[in-house]
């Protein structure tokens, strides 16, 4: 079992390196970004603000865009959130389905491992992917805040990055669902999902009536804005993130171990 | 003399499209066992029913004295096998697939190893998309072989390797044979199943057709017959009383006779000619 998690590992390596180094390298120039714009950035704070349902939804009516901490979760809040969650429904959605699509499966599955084994390493696999990727973007953020000659504001930055880590498992878990049913690789679907949920949230948040039903999304306990404001997750928003994270991994083992697999 | 596989009334089918169907043979403790059909006979499906990589409908297959479905890993512990695509991850070195295969396995095959690759001389600092058909068939061979199995499962085992390897294959095959390892394989190659295998079993549309010694398999009552008579030259399969042959060809002015055992390859044809029954 742990030579295939070992190989997990290292087969996505390479991507687990462009993905962090990417989202967390944006994240840092954003961070560099604060000092030359702050003067411009005081100006509009109060324009941004008041933007109505465009402040709603990134959060400007929350924080001021002024402070660093706004400007942090306004901008680095969109970049990681949405960055990290494609890069979790990027790798869970062909985790398991790789093997049939690259005809490697039945290589791997004369090897005296039960499915289940498989399905469990890949999964953790997957799971220390998303930690490694959180530290190489939080070690860029705070890399940011450093060279700004700012403190870093430690306890809402570990919330933040705490949030999105649970948002992506919970991402990855229903991609890695679509990776169980499918024989062939669906990396567009595993996208399409994340993408799907951060418009939703962004609607949620711009449209008064569905601002009731935003806790049901897992982008709805990563809002930074609110993070850094310290405002709480809404209610019951982390009771059904895990719910429906265990019912899709549930899901994802029950008909993997059950279905024929492709030659 | 023990059974190494014990099918008995395997049937898969995929939806409404037929697999196989009421399939029941045994594989014997050292032998070395042929699985003869074209494509899409059934001979896959029950491998790969055997392997678990297919849940069947009905039926039981034992192997090794275990449940395939129940013992399915200590199963796979036991067993060699060797795919009919030897595809494997494209960015590993050969190296690195065969040192990976033994560690999912739990075992330090090094020497074994060593000694496959030599024989098959396979270049194991190479990268996996940097090979040939032929040279993933020798990995898959090493894969197969190292960890000392007591049962190989072939499937099309030969397809991409050269006349040259294909002896060494064979030739390791025996060795490990004689050590007391059994052998399935299946193949559309006939003359390696008349020259190594003991027995074999046919496969025509999901069906088992035909199991026997190979010998026996050739010792039919069929007999290739080619004829010159009154000017004219024909060539034909004929089943029945041979007596009834001979009195057939003594009415005729005959000027040239051969009348011989048919190939493997002819009898083939005849089974699926759809001329004899299980």
């Amino acid at each position: 079992m742990s030579a295939i998690f070992k190989q997990e590992l290292k087969l996505n390596l390479k991507s687990l390196l462009i993905w962090a180094l990417t989202v967390g390298g944006l994240g840092f120039i954003c961070v560099m970004m604060y000092k030359s714009m702050e003067g411009d950035v005081m100006e509009m704070a109060d324009s941004f603000s008041n933007m109505g349902a465009f402040s709603e939804a990134f959060g400007m009516s929350t924080l001021s865009i002024a402070t660093l901490a706004g400007f942090f979760a306004t901008e680095v809040g969109t970049v990681h959130g949405l960055g990290s969650a494609m890069f979790a429904a990027f790798l869970a959605s062909c985790m398991l389905s790789k093997e049939e699509d690259g005809h490697t499966g039945e290589f791997l599955y004369s090897l005296p491992v039960s499915r289940w084994k498989v399905v469990t390493s890949k999964c953790l696999a997957v799971i220390v992917n998303l930690i490694l990727f959180t530290l190489i973007c939080g070690i860029f953020y705070v890399m940011g805040f450093v060279c700004l000659g700012e403190d870093v504001l430690w306890e809402e930055l570990i919330r933040f990055l705490l949030s999105m880590l649970f948002m992506n498992v919970e991402v990855a878990s229903l991609a890695l669902l679509v990776s169980a049913v499918s024989q062939r690789n669906r990396m567009g679907v595993g996208l399409g999902i994340a993408l799907v949920l951060y418009v939703s949230d962004i609607t949620g948040r711009v449209v008064p009536d569905m601002k009731d039903y935003l806790f049901v999304e897992p982008f709805s306990f990563t809002n930074a804005s609110e993070i850094f404001a310290g405002i709480d997750a809404p209610e019951y928003s982390i009771p059904i993130a895990a719910a429906v994270t265990i019912a899709a991994l549930a899901a994802a083992y029950a008909v993997y171990l059950k279905r024929d697999l492709a030659s | 003399m023990e059974n190494v596989i014990s099918i008995k009334n395997l049937t898969k089918t995929y939806g409404k499209k037929r697999g196989v169907s009421d399939i029941s043979f045994d594989v014997m403790k050292g032998e070395i066992f042929g699985f003869i059909g074209p494509n899409g006979a059934g001979k896959s499906t029950t491998i790969r029913s055997m392997l678990g990589f297919l849940r069947f409908n009905s039926g039981s297959i034992n192997i090794l004295g275990m449940d395939s479905v129940k013992e399915h890993e200590k199963i796979l512990k036991e067993v060699g096998y060797m795919p009919s695509e030897a595809l494997f991850y494209p960015a590993m070195k050969v190296s690195e697939v065969i040192k990976y295969a033994a560690e999912v396995r739990g075992q330090d095959c090094r020497a074994e190893a060593e000694m496959l690759c030599e024989r098959l001389k396979l270049d194991t600092g190479k990268k996996i998309k940097e090979l040939s058909l032929g040279n993933r068939k020798k990995v898959s061979i090493v894969c197969a072989m190292q960890h000392k199995p007591k049962l190989f499962i072939f499937d099309e085992p030969t397809s991409g390797l050269d006349p040259l390897m294909q002896n060494i294959f064979f030739e390791l095959i025996k060795e490990y044979v004689d050590k007391g390892t059994t052998c399935m394989l299946s193949t559309h190659v006939l003359s390696e199943v008349s020259r190594y295998c003991d027995r074999a079993a046919v496969m025509r549309e999901g069906h088992l057709i035909k199991l026997a010694k190979v010998e026996e398999l050739l010792e039919t009552s069929v007999k290739n017959v080619k004829l010159t008579a009154n000017g004219e030259h024909k060539e034909y399969v004929y089943k029945g009383d041979i007596n009834e042959l001979i009195s057939e060809l003594s009415k005729k002015k005959i000027e040239n006779l051969c009348i011989e055992e048919p190939s493997l390859e002819d009898l083939f044809m005849h089974f699926y000619d759809g001329k004899e029954g299980a």
